[in-house]
């Protein structure tokens, strides 16, 4: 039997307890053509050095966990393939843009935190009870936002946002694309208290459409589609805010 | 027991970590020859104002070899900017349906560049009707 393939791969190590920064680590991992970036990580850890740290689950583009840079691209690690790098070296390194808490693993906590202000849920636009049955809407309707409602939240578009990136603040682009997702829906009532958001200098005007995030999305979300249908509307309502006294930049609004 | 500290990653040579980024900066700088022409255009107004002989002296200074340059610069620069600003139009705007189906993205830019064709040559014929 022949020897199997094998590819190097570069993956940044930090172990804040020991390491002062960002350090590189070189493993030789052999591989088969069906082999995931995520599985070569796998096999360093359970044959080579446990001590590598790493976060997954589904294995398969939906939990939205294993997002790392490969070759400086936002991937999710299981969603490319080691065959497509080879003989690498590929460099595997934490998303770009977030603070590292160990190896791969960044620190979330401030993208949880947006995602708690842009009100993504529905808020039915007329009083409901279960009574009512189902609250149905159209294909049309459900297509303007279908798109919109894919993001799993792997912040990929994060890690390719350089706004983001200088401004911390801003709220970036998936918080921003699920804002949208529950803002075109036609049974949503919520357009006023997301306006707040949306009109805020860390807002929809925190993006200056690099673009980028809608290319590296691998649900096909379009963040920056998102973002920039609402800088219309936004500015419209700056520009009424001063025609109308007393709504002036939002002094109106609860 | 205190959490361990976190990594910061900063931003210096962020341009150069992919080319999408070179792609932007090219794209918003290609807005400043647009504005240079802009103020060219303007002083050539202000010499206007000023007399005939100080807009000879603007309109003598178009042979210089050095301002030809920048303006062919600056007409790719506007080209290139159109192009760009054209492709990102959709983006700006919200899903537009026509007979019940959704109009692509292709067909507003194309529709973009047709109405700005239009306009230029609606222009460029009434500036030619002036000057007869």
């Amino acid at each position: 039997m022949s020897e199997p393939a094998k590819i190097t791969l570069e993956v940044q190590r930090y172990h804040p307890e020991q390491d002062s920064g960002p350090r590189w680590q070189r493993y030789t991992v052999p591989y088969t053509a069906e082999m995931s970036v995520l599985e070569g990580l796998q096999y360093i850890k359970d044959h080579l050095d446990g001590s590598l740290t790493f976060r997954w689950s589904c294995r398969m583009a939906i939990c939205g966990s294993c997002g790392c840079m490969i070759d400086g691209e936002p991937e999710l690690a299981c969603h490319v393939f080691l065959r497509d790098y080879a003989p690498g070296p590929v460099r595997v390194a934490a998303l770009d843009h977030f603070p590292i808490q160990r190896d791969l693993v960044i620190d979330h906590s401030d993208f949880l935190e947006k995602l708690e202000t842009v009100h993504s849920y529905l808020i039915p636009a007329e009083e409901r009870t279960p009574a009512d049955g189902t609250h149905r809407q159209t294909p049309q309707a459900m297509a303007d936002y279908y798109d919109y409602a894919q993001c799993i939240n792997c912040l990929l578009c994060y890690a390719a946002c350089p706004q983001y990136g200088w401004h911390p603040d801003f709220a970036g682009p998936a918080a921003l694309a699920l804002l949208q997702r529950y803002n075109l829906d036609d049974r949503d009532g919520g357009h006023r208290l997301r306006e707040r958001v949306i009109d805020a200098e860390q807002g929809v005007w925190g993006c200056t459409l690099v673009g980028y995030c809608s290319e590296v999305c691998p649900k096909g979300v379009d963040p920056a589609r998102a973002i920039n249908q609402n800088k219309a509307g936004s500015a419209a309502r700056y520009l009424l805010g001063w025609w109308r006294p007393g709504r002036r930049r939002g002094e109106d609004r609860e | 027991m205190s959490r361990p500290p976190v990594y910061r990653p900063s931003m210096r040579g962020w341009w150069q970590r992919h080319p999408a980024y070179r792609r932007y900066l090219l794209r918003e700088g290609s807005s400043a020859l647009l504005a240079a022409y802009a103020l060219w255009l303007l002083a050539g107004l202000v010499s206007l104002a000023a007399g005939e002989a100080a807009y000879e002296r603007w309109r003598e200074l178009h042979g210089n070899p050095w301002v030809f340059g920048v303006h062919l610069a600056a007409l790719l620069a506007a080209l290139y900017h159109a192009v760009t600003w054209f492709r990102l139009l959709p983006l700006t705007l919200p899903a537009l349906r026509w007979g019940g189906r959704r109009i692509t993205d292709r067909t507003l830019v194309r529709g973009a560049w047709l109405t700005s064709v239009a306009l230029s040559v609606g222009v460029w014929l009434y500036l030619l009707g002036g000057v007869r």
